[in-house]
């Protein structure tokens, strides 16, 4: 009786973290990424999670693919300046204002856009993304006061600032949140695997590297239509 | 019967009951309370020779592809970094050929529209010139981008070496 109770018990675990997509989030994580940390009591956990926050300066041209806290001042007139965030593929890019001092009617700005921007071209394209371009920039000088978290939509974001007084500058913080099924990923670095699963989503996806690359794709399932399924195997080489 | 009853309803209010994700562990930046990081881990990695030969520059671009040069910064020529440039002064002179270019403002490229817009409040002006702006990008070459990243990975890596070299201190107790 009480192995049957404690089978029902496990059954009805089970269920609810399928309910809730923890399988998936389970499976993003990387094998051997945070297991040894499994066997740790929990006082060291406490103790490990006590730590300071990463603080650094930020520079006028950045690329930042750690959390923690940033920190820009301008000794001169800086007019053209952007630091790009990156994640990994199945993480999310939170930036949360700590400290701003701008001046917005002098000139200053310090927008935030939900992706990647070079040359006029956008990652994700308009096409890929929920949003219209517009909405995709976050201007502190329109909303700061409004919205001092903003998260991306997919592993990449940015800002842009322009300080025109000496001693101006701001503080934002950086954190990663998980993405259980990402849609649009730009890459790190140009080796490794990534499976995609867009689950019951009528919306274009995409994957991007910014390096010369070989792309192999091993397994592409199309769905299903008029109870039909369609599978397709590919295999490309460049 | 009824404590088995009890026990699975305990079970699934504990389950559905909202929850906070907890990341004590995982790639969170390292440093014991009150102790600063070392320099060395501060500082950016050591200077690769390719940043060396580096010299495409790179702008903020105030207009779309296809706007007119008067509206984006352009240089005629790329120039080249000094030979002798550090990694650690890579950014800092990629900055300075930035800003030897002839400034121009976005009030400059609204230009057209101030007199229309004069009898509007200021504030709404400002709104108003900020929706017709196109949008801000930067004229960033991949090469270039590529290489940040690089330093990014570095940083990243380093950051992942410091926090597991504090585990195992903290094991080690």
């Amino acid at each position: 009786m009480a192995s049957a109770f404690r089978l029902q018990c496990h059954c009805i675990l089970i269920f609810l973290a399928a309910l809730k997509g923890e399988t998936r989030y389970l499976e993003a994580r990387g094998a051997g990424e945070d297991e040894p940390f499994l066997l740790l009591s929990a006082d060291l956990k406490r103790e490990l999670s006590g730590r300071q926050l990463y603080h650094r300066a930020l520079r006028c041209i950045d690329m930042l693919s750690v959390e923690g806290q940033f920190t820009f001042t301008a000794e001169q007139p800086q007019l053209h300046c952007a630091a790009f965030f990156i994640g990994d593929p199945e993480e999310l890019i939170t930036i949360d204002y700590d400290f701003v001092h701008i001046d917005c009617q002098g000139g200053d700005f310090l927008k935030v856009f939900d992706g990647w921007i070079l040359k006029g071209e956008k990652f994700p394209s308009s096409l890929d993304h929920p949003l219209p371009t517009s909405e995709r920039y976050i201007d502190f000088c329109e909303s700061g006061n409004i919205r001092r978290s903003i998260r991306s939509s997919q592993n990449v974001a940015m800002i842009f600032f322009r300080i025109h007084e000496p001693g101006n500058g701001f503080t934002f913080t950086i954190k990663k949140n998980a993405n259980l099924f990402p849609c649009n990923v730009i890459s790190q670095t140009p080796t490794g695997t990534f499976t995609m699963v867009i689950p019951h989503q009528h919306r274009n996806c995409s994957f991007s590297i910014i390096y010369p690359v070989v792309i192999k794709i091993s397994d592409l399932i199309l769905g299903h239509l008029n109870s039909l399924h369609f599978k397709v195997s590919c295999l490309f080489v460049s | 019967m009824k404590l088995q009853l009890l026990v699975s309803t305990g079970i699934l209010l504990v389950a559905l009951l909202p929850y906070h994700e907890c990341r004590a562990l995982g790639k969170s930046p390292p440093a014991a309370a009150g102790a600063p990081l070392p320099p060395d881990f501060l500082q950016p990695p050591p200077s690769l020779p390719v940043l060396l030969r580096m010299g495409e520059e790179y702008f903020l671009r105030l207009g779309n592809l296809n706007k007119s040069p008067a509206a984006s910064f352009f240089a005629s020529s790329s120039s080249r970094l000094p030979p002798g440039a550090p990694a650690t002064n890579f950014f800092r002179a990629a900055v300075q050929q930035l800003q030897q270019l002839p400034e121009r403002s976005l009030e400059s490229a609204a230009g057209p529209g101030e007199g229309e817009a004069e009898s509007l409040p200021r504030e709404a002006m400002e709104r108003e010139k900020r929706s017709e702006e196109p949008p801000i990008s930067l004229d960033l070459t991949f090469h270039l981008l590529r290489e940040v990243l690089e330093m990014a990975r570095a940083e990243q890596l380093a950051q992942q070496a410091h926090s597991n070299r504090k585990l195992m201190e903290i094991i080690g107790k």
